[in-house]
């Protein structure tokens, strides 16, 4: 009696660890509800909370869950911050399983997917819908296509500009500028005005500086132009650059806050919601929070202005879409393209445009008078940024992977004056040539 | 019956032995194997290199030998002055001064709230805009000692060994209970030959905890190894390598979707931990018996 039970015993404890390896049968990210019909979508997002289209996605989710009620069910995971995300999928990559839906972003996720061949090919689905497919223009097609394959799906254009607050501008009794001198100057004379000119950061890729640096990099002439129109670049030692740089510098020592350095964009937003600064770079999705009261005071959107940037340049970067990933159930994978056709459709992009004032990325989508009457910042930035010859992607956009992380620890010792604008610029060459992008 | 008592053993051992087998030492030689190749996600590549990782590491990575200077200094740190402090307050204690309790009981409330909750209050602490410390600072009319803590090169790396150098409450929590189960006839016979406190604390008490003070440093050497939350939250490793350690430069990168160099990099971890444990043993006597 004593020895079967004993025999019973271990033998139950050596099926509790078969056990603690999982089902091979049932797909990791996903499984059938109660209903054993239902198929349920398990999608991370840092979309979520505070952050700027958590609204957005979350009525998203809403109607594709009544639209597809008992047939699919988006279950949502909460992922907080959106450097956590993007390192979550990288580790899910090399592991070799996703979830069925991943939002690309400007994270670099779909070639990484692609290289490790995770991504569903959605050109015959795109091709068999002609609304879906009037959306592709030459802006989705670079971010979304290649080898003239279609594997992603977007919602979002990143048209970027910098906005600005209109009574401290008054206070030191200056405009927009048109130029980067004039920009310099409107520091100096916030500065004389006792106000901190500018919102900055180093920390999670240093999203507000990398935008105005890219932007002062662009304006520096056709060199820097071109380079803030090259992917993957690996030299970082030319001129335009390193003389940003150097402006870079300076603007972290005399024109910041404090917490600039070692701050990230959650320090900058709230100095400028807080109106400690006069200015800070980003893009259309920060206009709804202008006028959200849990993060700053009753009518601060009336004080906030828009511009492109000086030298007549505006971000027009391509944003990956969302993407459907291979999974061992095909009727998973179908759920997928079901979500992301749903979430990139015209009728969702214009959600997302008149809840938050998102710009669309579909060129047939319609700038509704909905959301221009409540956003008229965006009506406003969508006017400058027409005439804006000259357009690039983000610097950390073009960046190889894993230099985001390099200039972000990099940055506080450019801003403490520990590294020369040289020795900037030489981290960053050297780790783009060790890792280079083929 | 030994005969069938060794079967009976190697059954019920078989599942702690096949989870050591799967979590632990199956990965350990996979880590070992995979250091030695060119091993990528983006471009997909796994070539055989040799030792071309861990030469590149030692002779041309410029950021490996601050990194692992960083982490062998932070070993020492914690291993004496961290233990020294536990051991200290430990040997008050165990003297049952008035309130020992209390202290005994609040010096360990630290220890056991998530590191993560930690960095994130040292970090507000720290914040050169609205930090306590610099509010503090001015409020006391020494402005001018203010600093950006966290990211200025000169005060990020003391700053980061704060978040954890005071906080020994492991330490003081096993000596002192060590201490405590000392024989009071011993230190009795100590006191009646005419020892004085600190005699009895160095020449009788130290001798007999120094076993339990070389656990305590073995925890501190694998504590130290093991850092990574409270890096990775305050400063990331910032400015440039100056607060970085071996885990948090492993993770980046990995992040680089490097796997091999990543792997050679747990090598190194993995053989400065094997040398700091040796030394601890060799130097605590642990395998000595008494």
């Amino acid at each position: 009696m004593k020895r079967m039970f004993a025999c019973l015993l271990s033998l139950a404890m050596l099926l509790a660890l078969v056990g603690c390896g999982g089902s091979s049968s049932q797909p990791s990210n996903s499984g059938d509800s109660a209903s054993s019909k239902e198929i349920v979508i398990k999608y991370p997002t840092f979309q979520v909370g505070a952050n700027t289209a958590a609204p957005v996605v979350a009525k998203l989710v809403e109607e594709f869950n009544a639209e597809y009620a008992g047939k699919y069910r988006i279950e949502v995971e909460d992922v907080p911050g959106d450097a956590n995300y993007a390192d979550k999928i990288k580790v899910m990559i090399s592991s070799g399983e996703l979830p069925p839906v991943v939002y690309g972003g400007g994270y670099k996720l779909l070639d990484l997917a692609l290289q490790a061949d995770l991504v569903v090919d959605l050109t015959d689905a795109v091709n068999a819908d002609p609304e879906w497919k009037a959306m592709y223009n030459e802006t989705w097609e670079s971010a979304d296509c290649r080898d003239g394959r279609i594997y992603a799906s977007s919602s979002e254009g990143q048209l970027i500009g910098y906005y600005y607050n209109k009574e401290l501008f008054n206070q030191a009794g200056i405009k927009p500028a048109e130029t980067w001198e004039e920009f310099f100057d409107n520091c100096d004379r916030l500065l004389a005005a006792g106000i901190t000119p500018l919102a900055m950061d180093t920390a999670d890729g240093a999203w507000c500086t990398q935008l105005l640096l890219g932007a002062m990099i662009a304006g520096s002439g056709d060199e820097g132009l071109e380079f803030m129109n090259t992917s993957y670049p690996t030299n970082y030692n030319i001129p335009s650059v390193v003389d940003a740089i150097a402006k870079i510098q300076k603007l972290y020592q005399t024109c910041t806050t404090l917490d600039a350095n070692g701050g990230a964009y959650e320090n900058a937003a709230n100095n400028f919601f807080s109106e400690n600064v006069a200015m800070i770079c980003n893009g259309p999705w920060m206009i709804g929070d202008f006028s959200d009261t849990s993060k700053t005071t009753e009518g601060f959107s009336d004080k906030v202005g828009v511009a492109t940037y000086p030298g007549g340049f505006v971000y027009d970067a391509p944003i990956e879409g969302m993407f459907v990933t291979k999974q061992s159930d095909p009727a998973l994978e179908e759920a997928g393209i079901a979500m992301v056709k749903f979430f990139t459709s015209p009728k969702a992009q214009q959600t997302a445009l008149e809840t938050q004032g998102m710009v669309p990325a579909g060129a047939t989508v319609e700038i509704t008078q909905t959301a221009l009457d409540a956003f008229p910042l965006l009506a406003d930035f969508l006017e400058q940024a027409s005439v804006c010859e000259k357009r690039g992607n983000t610097l950390t956009g073009l960046m190889v992977p894993g230099l985001e992380d390099t200039f972000s620890a990099e940055l506080p010792n450019l801003a403490s004056g520990t590294d020369t604008p040289e020795q900037f610029c030489q981290v960053l060459t050297d780790f783009a040539t060790a890792n280079p992008v083929t | 019956m030994k005969q069938r008592n060794t079967g009976w053993i190697a059954l019920f051992l078989a599942p702690t032995c096949i989870i050591f087998l799967l979590i632990f030492a199956i990965p350990l030689v996979m880590v070992f194997a995979t250091s030695l190749f060119d091993y990528r996600l983006l471009p997909r590549t796994f070539e055989f290199i040799g030792f071309s990782n861990f030469v590149k590491l030692f002779t041309q990575d410029a950021k490996f030998l601050p990194v692992l200077k960083n982490t062998v200094v932070w070993i020492a740190i914690h291993c004496v002055l961290h233990v020294a402090l536990g051991t200290i307050l430990a040997f008050i204690l165990y003297k049952k001064p008035h309130g020992w309790k209390f202290v005994r009981v609040t010096y360990m409330i630290p220890n056991i709230i998530s590191q993560s909750a930690i960095a994130m209050i040292f970090l507000n602490l720290y914040n050169a805009q609205y930090g306590a410390l610099n509010s503090l600072l001015k409020a006391i009319g020494l402005e001018h000692l203010q600093h950006n803590w966290l990211f200025d090169t000169a005060t990020a790396f003391p700053a980061v060994t704060m978040t954890w150098f005071i906080f020994a409450g492991y330490t003081t929590t096993l000596v002192l209970a060590q201490c405590l189960s000392t024989d009071e006839s011993i230190i009795e016979a100590a006191k009646i030959d005419g020892a004085t406190s600190f005699q009895i604390d160095r020449l009788v008490m130290f001798p007999l905890v120094k076993r339990m003070i070389g656990t305590t440093v073995i925890m501190a050497a694998t504590y130290m190894l093991q850092m990574f939350s409270m890096i990775y939250i305050t400063t990331g490793g910032g400015p440039g390598v100056s607060t970085a350690n071996l885990p948090l430069y492993l993770y980046t990168t990995v992040k680089a979707n490097n796997y091999g160099y990543a792997n050679s990099i747990g090598v190194v971890i993995i053989i400065v931990g094997f040398i700091t444990m040796t030394l601890i043993n060799r130097l605590f006597g642990m395998n000595k018996e008494d």
